[in-house]
């Protein structure tokens, strides 16, 4: 079984987020998923946008690691990106098996046919012996190039009356997005009237400072409107897609929230920092004792002196800031030490890091 | 940091009282003090008390785990790791018990697991109260293919977590010795923590040496297989590369039946050290050159085929911690330094990292595995001695 060929199970319909940048939609109204069927892992439109449009790179789902390209990258037709490319194979084996009943002599010539169709289908879609399956396929390409073309000319001509459809729906879709234009330039021009009235007054002579203050107070108010007649419109969208959790105001805030986070740089260290209060560690202290380790046999291991000189030094400055009367009778203990004042690295910790 | 160091004296009051010495382990150790016996008694239960243990949710060779709650606070869960008493230590406390109750005591970071008090109960055991740990371990996450896709800001995320946990114990000169995917827990927040401490160990003194039998072999550095008894915090730098690319292939990256197969799976996918590309190697007790010719070492541009997803950035960082040579490979610091935590994509953030619901059952799993099947004296499961008699031949 091949590692990539895996392909993710039906993701759940709440939450549904982009497993690379991690934008939820519910957060993103306008979030488009696509996918690439070299591998069928969805990410997000501007995922794709931002990894693929120098050319073609590595799929950025960890275990994958195939080649894509932008040029190919589609919105899947299925939620269900298993179901997706089950389709994709069977639509790619039925444009070159492309007989139909009545190219055969007999009901089982033709149920023959479809058996082995469905064979080579079959291995495509699990992964079995797929090589062979694609091998196959290619064959009968090859083989019948001439045939496939005449068919397809004849399916075509039963599909055309079911494109006419379709350019009808497309046509009305436009109609609709055309009225959406019209309404915003409606709004621009309302605007645009405002601002020609203000200039008109302040050119009677008017006070500015008060005639800017309203004609800007009523522009805000018709922004207001305009805006919550939108809000409405999509929770009304949001109610009839069964999926009404957040509210356009928590959403806002969310986002703002997110932002403000996004300023600080990543710190690897998350604030913490290996400054040693009391020393600077040398590159060597001319320990002759220490020449020894020179030698391969102790080297060669990875053994560092320096990590040895730090220890060393950490320990023997440790208790420096602590007075006599502070401390037990204990005596101080050696290795444990070290490790036993990072407790204090506990938020209740006063230092500075 | 160093200011921590150096508080050891007032902190080790205040450790007193977190975590009852009552029934210490430590108590052949010649720093710890001895209360007398009867407030020991009292101050184990002390401890005891605050505790309570719910249902047993798992079961090991070593310990039993049981979920448990704060008295007072039900909503606090925690993990109560009931040590089994080895029949054959003589303490009746094996030595891996000891180190990780003695390091998970002093290590208190983030990313490291939190060990909340430690107390005996009646039959002499020794329980550890842990942070409970649903979502299960990073393993898991990997494995789990049909459920979590993640991407490169997610490896990115997540290795820095690794990166910090590994570079505060070498910091506090601990060597953590079983780095792997198994033993990196993954909190309710999404937080990593760096878990498993059974075979750690303080940084060694100069001529001080230590055992190679150490790592669970996948995740186990060159130097160890050549059995050498001299090494640094890097063999954990080793080990956090092979979680790396195993997060980005989501298999392992360097795997074998034997410790011979491992290593051989090393040379095959890195390249046969040599004198030339790790002087004095050759010194080193188990050193053995592998079937010649001489498998050069892998490319860039080799690395770039399996690890693409990474960018060029990611491989270089991926390839300086599978260095060969230990003292060519980037110390944990160099790893957190490395410029691929600083280019974009940024890491995750954690709590939206894609996390598996482990539960209660896997929770226990982790725990109760305890340590790995290797480690010193510890008779039949030390791990197997390398055979390089048919590779010498
Ligand atoms: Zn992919
Ligand atoms: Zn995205």
């Amino acid at each position: 079984m091949q590692r990539n060929g895996a392909v993710p199970a039906p993701f759940e319909d709440a939450e549904e987020e982009c497993p690379i940048c991690h934008s939820k939609r519910y957060l993103r109204k306008d979030m488009k998923f696509m996918i690439n069927p070299e591998c069928y892992h969805k990410m997000c439109e501007s995922c794709v946008d931002r990894i693929f449009s120098h050319g073609p790179a590595a799929c950025p789902v960890a275990g994958c690691n195939k080649t894509l390209r932008r040029a190919r990258f589609r919105k899947p037709t299925f939620r269900d990106l298993q179901m997706e490319r089950e389709v994709d194979i069977r639509r790619r084996v039925a444009e070159v098996f492309n007989r139909e009943e009545v190219d055969f002599d007999t009901l089982k010539d033709y149920n023959d046919y479809l058996n082995d169709v469905e064979d080579v289908t079959f291995n495509l879609i699990q992964n079995i012996d797929v090589e062979e399956a694609e091998a196959k396929l290619d064959a009968y390409a090859a083989a019948n190039k001439q045939l496939i073309q005449s068919n397809m000319k004849r399916a075509k001509e039963g599909v055309d009356t079911f494109r006419a459809r379709q350019e009808a729906a497309k046509e009305s879709a436009q109609q609709r997005r055309k009225a959406a234009l019209q309404e915003e330039e409606e709004t621009r021009r309302e605007e645009e009237e405002e601002r020609r009235n203000l200039l008109k007054a302040l050119d009677a002579g008017g006070d500015a400072e008060v005639l800017t203050r309203q004609s800007q107070e009523a522009m805000r108010y018709r922004a207001q409107i305009r805006k919550e007649a939108l809000a409405n419109e999509i929770s009304a969208n949001e109610n009839a897609n069964g999926s009404a959790q957040f509210t356009i105001r928590g959403l806002k805030k969310h986002v703002e929230k997110e932002e403000e986070e996004e300023e600080k740089p990543y710190d690897p260290f998350d604030g913490l920092s290996d400054k040693r209060e009391y020393f600077v560690l040398q590159e060597d202290y001319g320990w002759e004792n220490y020449d020894r380790l020179n030698k391969p046999e102790y080297s060669a291991g990875g053994y560092n002196i320096h990590e040895y000189y730090n220890r060393a030094l950490c320990e023997a400055f440790s208790g420096l800031g602590v007075f006599i009367g502070d401390s037990s009778d204990e005596a101080p203990p050696a290795v444990a030490s070290a490790g036993a004042a990072l407790a204090a690295a506990s938020p209740m910790s006063d230092d500075v890091f | 940091m160093a200011k921590l160091q150096e508080k050891t004296l007032t902190l080790l009051s205040n450790n007193k009282s977190t975590i009852s010495t009552a029934n210490s382990p430590f108590s052949d150790t010649s720093n710890d003090y001895a209360p007398p016996a009867d407030l020991a008694a009292a101050l184990n239960e002390q401890e005891k008390h605050k505790y309570i243990r719910l249902k047993q949710i798992g079961s090991g060779t070593y310990a039993n785990v049981y979920k448990g709650h704060l008295r007072a606070d039900p909503s606090s869960l925690v993990a109560i790791k009931k040590m089994k008493v080895q029949t054959d230590y003589k303490e009746g406390l094996s030595m891996d018990s000891i180190r990780e109750i003695k390091f998970l005591q002093e290590l208190s970071h983030p990313n490291i697991i939190a060990l909340h008090s430690v107390f005996s109960s009646k039959d002499q055991n020794i329980n550890l109260v842990i942070e409970f740990m649903p979502h299960g371990d990073l393993e898991m996450v990997i494995k789990d293919h049909d459920h979590v896709a993640y991407g490169l800001a997610d490896v990115k995320a997540w290795m820095g977590m690794l990166g910090r946990a590994t570079w505060f114990c070498h910091e506090n000169f601990v060597l953590h010795r079983d780095i792997k995917p198994s033993n990196v827990l993954i909190a309710a927040d999404g937080q990593l923590k760096l878990s498993d401490f059974g075979l750690a160990r303080s940084f060694a003194d100069p001529y001080q040496p230590m055992t190679h039998l150490v790592i669970t072999n996948w995740y186990r550095p060159p130097e160890l297989f050549y059995k050498a008894k001299y090494y640094s915090g890097v063999v954990d730098v080793w080990s956090c590369g092979c979680v790396l690319a195993q997060l980005v292939l989501r298999s392992a990256y360097i795997h074998g039946e034997t410790d011979m197969q491992v290593l051989d799976a090393i040379v095959q996918a890195l390249g046969q050290p040599t004198e030339e590309n790790w002087p004095g190697v050759s010194k080193l007790e188990n050193y053995v050159m592998m079937k010649p010719p001489t498998r050069p070492l892998t490319s860039k541009a080799e690395m770039m085929n399996l690890f693409g997803t990474l960018g060029p950035v990611g491989v270089d960082l991926l390839m300086a911690m599978l260095a060969l040579d230990p003292r060519k490979r980037l110390t944990s610091k160099q790893v957190l330094e490395h410029e691929f935590f600083k280019i974009a994509p940024r890491p995750t953030k954690a709590a939206d990292l894609p996390k598996k619901g482990g539960g209660e059952k896997q929770a226990a799993e982790d725990l109760k595995r305890k340590a790995t099947l290797l480690g010193e004296g510890r008779g039949g499961k030390v791990a197997k001695k390398l055979d390089f008699g048919a590779a010498r031949r």
